[in-house]
């Protein structure tokens, strides 16, 4: 195909500037959604080497699920070069694991995730989560102040994360602070060296975890990746790590992000939280909905076209770049009547806030337990917490995660129920070990044993 | 009214327990959701249509049935008429 007629396809007509890594994006969000939905819901834009960006609900839908877009990252040159879900392209040399394989691989690696992350598999962890989230409140309580991102939305997800994948509970700020630095430090920043350097040895701590558990097998999604066998060899090393490394930037940042979001509003909204409280029992499921529709942590993804193909009257080509924008599609007023406001009870809330299609988050059930565990405790035991705006610091780009790095609050001082993090980590190790909690649900039914 | 899931497109988010959580049983294993019963009691009717409304991949299949005609719809989209 020649340059020529490539300027005449849809790209020209459909041509919009879009840069989701500016920070101006962030406050210019809904505008900017709003001119895509009305103007190009499938744009051109020439940014970060030229891709499509697909707004709307309906493409987003389309393209989501159309067998011709492909999730391949081919770090090794091996295939056809697909650059994955990352635009631009990452320059590291590591597939983000199943979100970056295609069929029939992604469906190998996916299938030993699901017996850990299942619904029922997660719903046994619910009395472990509490636990956590209890320590990290009895730690700040008594002071009458929290970061309600640092002494609470960081920890419980970070936790749960290693206490599933068999990693000691109390590496957990090993794994935290690089994880969540590397998303919001920007690319040109000179901290940058530092948040690297800090992930480098995450991923050698990793790498000693899994040849450790290689050779004395204890339970969790390691040993079950270190078992599973792709045509007759064991799972290579590097992409055991890439798997790893996705579940721990997908289960730490995303929950964090949510819950410290949706702390903001409630206690910018008081009427709407003393509501929450009231009908906790029937509204807590439709808001956590809410807030995943609204505030969509993980924005959208990048996918490469891998055949010619017309979808919905737009002409796509192979090896053509594409953004889905679960966040904009959230904000599709065709399927979300005042889509930019937050109705705690929405209905028909058909959100894309865990992706779509053989690609959905695998870890949806843990961030959905997760986030209303720390929720509830936080409306329970801090019902007239006010946030401080002063000291709330958002990420400054949201191109990749929309997250928020501090979050302070104060609250009239509460009783302690239990002993602090360090003594509650240490006795719930001991709980995960001598109960196996991190076993696959095949192996193991019971629901973890707090007590 | 009848209702079913289509395996093919459920990847198991879940939404449908979470509303109607008489009518739709989820996989142990996958969390991939199937109908407890294929004829939805009539209590449970309105609930069902909601579910349908949430499926962010439209895989919920209903069958509404009046006066020997039925109608088919997944999600929010209505595919065909059928007289009986």
């Amino acid at each position: 195909m020649s340059e020529d007629t490539v300027t005449d396809r849809d790209q020209t007509k459909n041509r919009y500037h879009y840069d989701r890594h500016a920070p101006e994006y962030r406050f210019q969000f809904e505008e900017i959604t709003q001119e895509l939905h009305e103007k190009c819901p499938v744009a051109w834009s020439d940014t970060y080497g030229g891709h499509w960006v697909a707004s709307s609900s309906e493409a987003v839908f389309d393209l989501a699920r159309c067998p011709h877009v492909s999730n391949d990252h081919d770090v090794n040159g091996e295939r056809r070069g697909y650059q994955g879900i990352t635009i631009p392209a990452k320059p590291v040399p590591i597939r983000a694991g199943i979100l970056e394989m295609d069929p029939p691989e992604h469906r190998t690696y996916r299938g030993v995730l699901n017996p850990y992350l299942s619904p029922a598999a997660v719903k046994r962890w619910e009395p472990f989560i509490n636990e956590v989230v209890r320590a990290s409140i009895d730690e700040k309580i008594e002071s009458g102040q929290m970061d309600f991102v640092d002494d609470l939305a960081n920890i419980a997800p970070a936790v749960v994360t290693l206490a599933m994948l068999g990693i000691p509970l109390k590496e957990w700020p090993i794994y935290s602070e690089p994880t969540h630095a590397l998303l919001y430090t920007p690319e040109d920043s000179p901290e940058m060296a530092r948040v690297l350097e800090g992930n480098q040895q995450m991923a050698m701590a990793l790498f000693a975890h899994i040849a450790e558990i290689r050779d004395n097998p204890r339970p969790g999604i390691i040993d079950g990746l270190v078992k599973l066998h792709v045509d007759g060899q064991p799972a290579p090393d590097m992409e055991i790590l890439g798997m790893l490394t996705l579940l721990i930037g997908g289960g730490f940042d995303t929950t964090t992000a949510l819950t410290a979001h949706s702390l903001e509003w409630l206690g910018e909204n008081p009427d709407q939280r003393e509501r929450l409280i009231r009908e906790r029992d029937t509204l807590l499921d439709p808001a956590t909905e809410e807030f995943l529709r609204f505030y969509t942590p993980a924005p959208g993804d990048g996918r490469t076209f891998s055949e010619d193909v017309e979808i919905d009257g737009t002409q796509f080509k192979e090896g053509e770049r594409l953004y889905i924008s679960w966040a904009m599609a959230n904000r599709d007023a065709s399927v979300f009547p005042e889509p930019n406001k937050i109705i705690l009870d929405r209905k028909g809330n058909r959100h894309y806030g865990f992706g779509l299609g053989i690609h959905r988050c695998i870890g949806s059930n843990v961030g959905r337990t997760v986030f209303k565990a720390m929720l509830s405790a936080a409306l329970d035991r801090l019902p007239d917490y006010r946030c401080d705006p002063e000291g709330t610091v958002h990420y400054e780009t949201i191109g990749v995660i929309q997250g928020m790095r501090h979050l302070p609050a104060t609250f009239p001082p509460g009783p302690r129920l239990g002993p602090g993090l360090d003594e509650t980590l240490d006795k719930l190790q001991k709980i995960c070990d001598e109960q196996e909690l991190a076993r696959p649900i095949t192996e193991r039914k019971a629901a973890a044993q707090i007590d | 009214m009848k209702v079913r899931v289509d395996p093919q497109r459920c990847q198991g988010h879940t939404l449908c327990a979470m509303i109607a959580p008489d009518a739709f049983a989820l996989s142990d294993l996958d969390g991939t959701s199937s109908a407890v019963c294929e004829v939805v009691p009539a209590d449970q009717e309105e609930l069902v249509r909601e579910a349908a409304r949430s499926c962010p991949e439209q895989a919920i299949l209903i069958e509404e049935s009046t006066n020997g005609s039925s109608e088919v719809t997944i999600g929010q989209e209505k595919t065909r008429e059928t007289t009986a």
